[in-house]
């Protein structure tokens, strides 16, 4: 605030800020509430409780949804992020950026329904196409290659969080120098070692914040999954269904904020750390900086 | 002096030799079949203005451009098909490009990391590359934690600590203050002296060209218009462009008059003026342009005896002065509206003719040239 501003425009520009965190975090904080009451959700009386947390590992359904959302998770992290990473390399170096923006940033625009049903339709005639091949050679190979499945599901959120892990990406490497590659291939480094020393310690707050937005949006994602995973659940398929079916049992607003805590630390502390890292870089930068008084 | 990474090279040839390169960008001819060679251990200065095509034939020559024609012989050996890690050159750029990331200790010592020298051998060299620029109190910082010019003499260490024979510098100065520019040109100028090796340095300050170069090639248009040693380029032009880009010369346009013997007279704004043939060929009525350097050229009011009639003088009227610190420039105007301009070294201001005054402008018989293209 500079000495010119007006102190209750400032009170209410912080007290706006803080309506705006509230009502993004109300709903999360009131699952976390739920999750500890003995009687559950709806219930008039409150009875603190860890006892659903207790009960998390022992539901066999939430454990292998979580294992199947881990797992995809996981194998859409590893193809996604450096795939996304190759894109906006190429698409940095590009002189024509118009064109590889456009298709890169094609699925995000297209409705999650309309996106899923296509892939399903897509992968059911592909999986017909194999099979006939496959009667024609005499062979049952490729029969199962393209059944919904689990690899169904992984193609199906790699499309989808391509588009995000590429921006993400391309926001850090707009701050990168490619002077600097230069100067490291002059330094007598090849492309790959230019890249993994130089240009990749500075992309790597992208790279890695794509990790973690890729596995959170796996995480999230219901449409194109449920459309395409064939024969198991995922953490929000078994949510979603119990929603619109049985209701939430216990467990689940358990596991639902146990996973709303370990996403809260992890970011928090990330956060937590790049900020007092950077304190403390600046506190040295202007040490030094400091003329030495005689 | 190689630090084993290198491949051997030939070091009898020169150290460059640039054959009918030329280089396209589709429709755009950045560089048009340019020829040079750059001995082993020279200064060589790549002189222009911007968007010549100087920093296109160094990045060619670094491997960073493949050339579209022609070919690059470094010290006897094509290069064309290397990329710039696996050439003996390396390179000092304009500006951002210390890795931020590492300390000075360490972007120094990058190059010999990744040839892969014992750390005792890489401590040792960084230290001793640190101490020839001057940065030895600064190992452990943080390049922004540097000033510009800091920062440039970490990218010479890192160059230098690298034993190559040839140093490219592209701009190295251009980020710098003026103040800073001429402390480091000298520096410059020292260390290549000291190291020994071929510098080709790309500039377009003229100033700096001349206070570091051996030879200075001037490259405009894609094309390399002359070379030569520094003083002849500033004194002695071939070219029309060289003189008007080259310290502060009066370029005149006139049409031969007589072309016979050494000499040529040449009609100049209505005046006869007498110029040094140099063996150019020249024909009656042929257009032509002389370039007289502005230090060269004495202003003098007229009076009724020194009507000029000798080819070595014009008649102007007085225009204005601007103060320039060391020097001050006298301008006049010529009959035909050219400006011609009187530099000297004086900053009394108390005998100068008024606006409009007629004046006469001299010079003595070997400060102009006749330039002919």
């Amino acid at each position: 605030m500079n000495d010119y501003d007006n102190i209750w425009l400032h009170r209410l520009k912080w007290t706006y800020l803080l309506l705006v965190v509230l009502t993004l975090m109300t709903p999360v904080m009131y699952v976390m509430y739920v999750s500890f009451n003995q009687n559950g959700f709806g219930a008039n009386e409150y009875v603190f409780t860890w006892e659903w947390y207790g009960l998390i590992f022992s539901d066999e359904l939430l454990i292998g949804a979580l294992r199947w959302t881990l797992m995809l998770a996981v194998v859409v992290t590893v193809i996604t992020v450096p795939m996304a990473l190759l894109a906006a390399k190429y698409y940095k170096a590009a002189d024509n950026k118009l064109f590889p923006v456009f298709l890169l940033l094609a699925p995000l625009f297209v409705p999650p329904d309309i996106l899923g049903s296509a892939l399903l339709v897509f992968f059911k005639n592909l999986n017909f196409a194999l099979i006939w091949l496959g009667d024609q050679i005499g062979t049952s190979l490729f029969d199962s290659w393209f059944r919904l499945s689990f690899l169904t599901a992984t193609i199906g959120l790699i499309i989808y969080t391509i588009p995000y892990s590429f921006v993400v990406i391309l926001i850090t490497m707009g701050r990168y120098r490619k002077e600097q590659t230069e100067a490291a291939r002059a330094c007598g480094a090849n492309g790959w070692r230019a890249f993994w020393d130089i240009e990749f310690p500075q992309i790597r707050a992208g790279v890695f914040s794509a990790c973690a937005f890729t596995v959170i949006l796996v995480f999230n994602e219901y449409t194109r999954t449920s459309l395409l995973k064939g024969g198991f659940d995922t953490f929000t398929t078994v949510l979603i269904s119990q929603m619109l079916n049985t209701g939430m049992s216990p467990q689940s607003y358990a596991m639902s904020a146990m996973v709303s805590f370990v996403a809260i630390a992890v970011i928090g502390s990330i956060i937590l750390f790049t900020m007092i890292r950077a304190e403390s870089l600046s506190r040295t930068a202007r040490a030094k900086a400091e003329p030495v008084m005689s | 002096m190689t630090n084993g990474t290198q491949p051997m090279t030939d070091q009898t040839a020169p150290a460059v030799e640039v054959r009918n390169l030329s280089k396209h960008y589709g429709d755009f001819v950045a560089l048009k079949n340019v020829n040079v060679t750059i001995a082993a251990g020279e200064y060589f200065v790549l002189l222009g203005p911007s968007g010549g095509g100087k920093t296109t034939l160094l990045r060619t020559i670094g491997g960073f451009h493949k050339p579209t024609k022609g070919e690059i012989l470094l010290h006897g050996k094509s290069v064309g098909h290397l990329p710039p890690d696996k050439r003996p050159t390396t390179m000092v750029f304009q500006a951002y490009a210390l890795f931020p990331h590492m300390t000075v200790t360490q972007n120094v010592g990058y190059g010999l990391k990744v040839a892969g020298l014992p750390k005792d051998q890489i401590v040792e060299k960084v230290d001793y590359a640190l101490e020839q620029v001057g940065l030895s109190q600064f190992t452990h910082r943080k390049p922004h934690e540097l000033s510009g010019g800091q920062q440039q003499r970490v990218q010479l260490a890192r160059a230098i600590v690298l034993d190559r024979d040839i140093l490219l510098l592209d701009e190295p100065l251009a980020a710098l203050d003026a103040q800073l520019r001429k402390d480091m040109c000298l520096e410059l100028k020292h260390l290549q002296e000291k190291v020994g090796i071929t510098f080709i340095h790309v500039t377009h300050n003229q100033e700096e060209a001349m206070t570091v170069a051996d030879r200075i090639a001037l490259i405009a248009n894609g094309d390399l218009v002359e070379f030569g040693k520094a003083r002849d380029i500033y004194r002695a032009p071939e070219k029309s462009f060289t003189a008007s880009f080259v310290g502060e010369n009066n370029m005149l346009k006139g049409r031969v008059a007589e072309a016979n013997g050494s000499s040529v007279t040449v009609d100049v704004a209505g005046s006869k003026l007498t110029v040094d043939k140099r063996g150019l060929n020249v024909t009656d009525g042929q257009e032509v342009n002389l370039s007289i350097r502005s230090e060269c050229v004495a202003l003098d009011r007229v009076n009724g005896t020194n009507a000029p009639a000798d080819g070595l003088s014009i008649l102007g009227t007085y225009d204005e002065s601007v103060y320039l610190g060391l020097t001050t420039s006298h301008m006049a105007r010529l009959p035909d509206g050219t400006e011609m301009v009187s530099r000297v070294i004086s900053d009394t201001d108390d005998t100068l003719p008024e606006a409009n005054a007629p004046v006469r402008l001299s010079w003595k018989p070997g400060d102009i040239r006749l330039h002919v293209e």
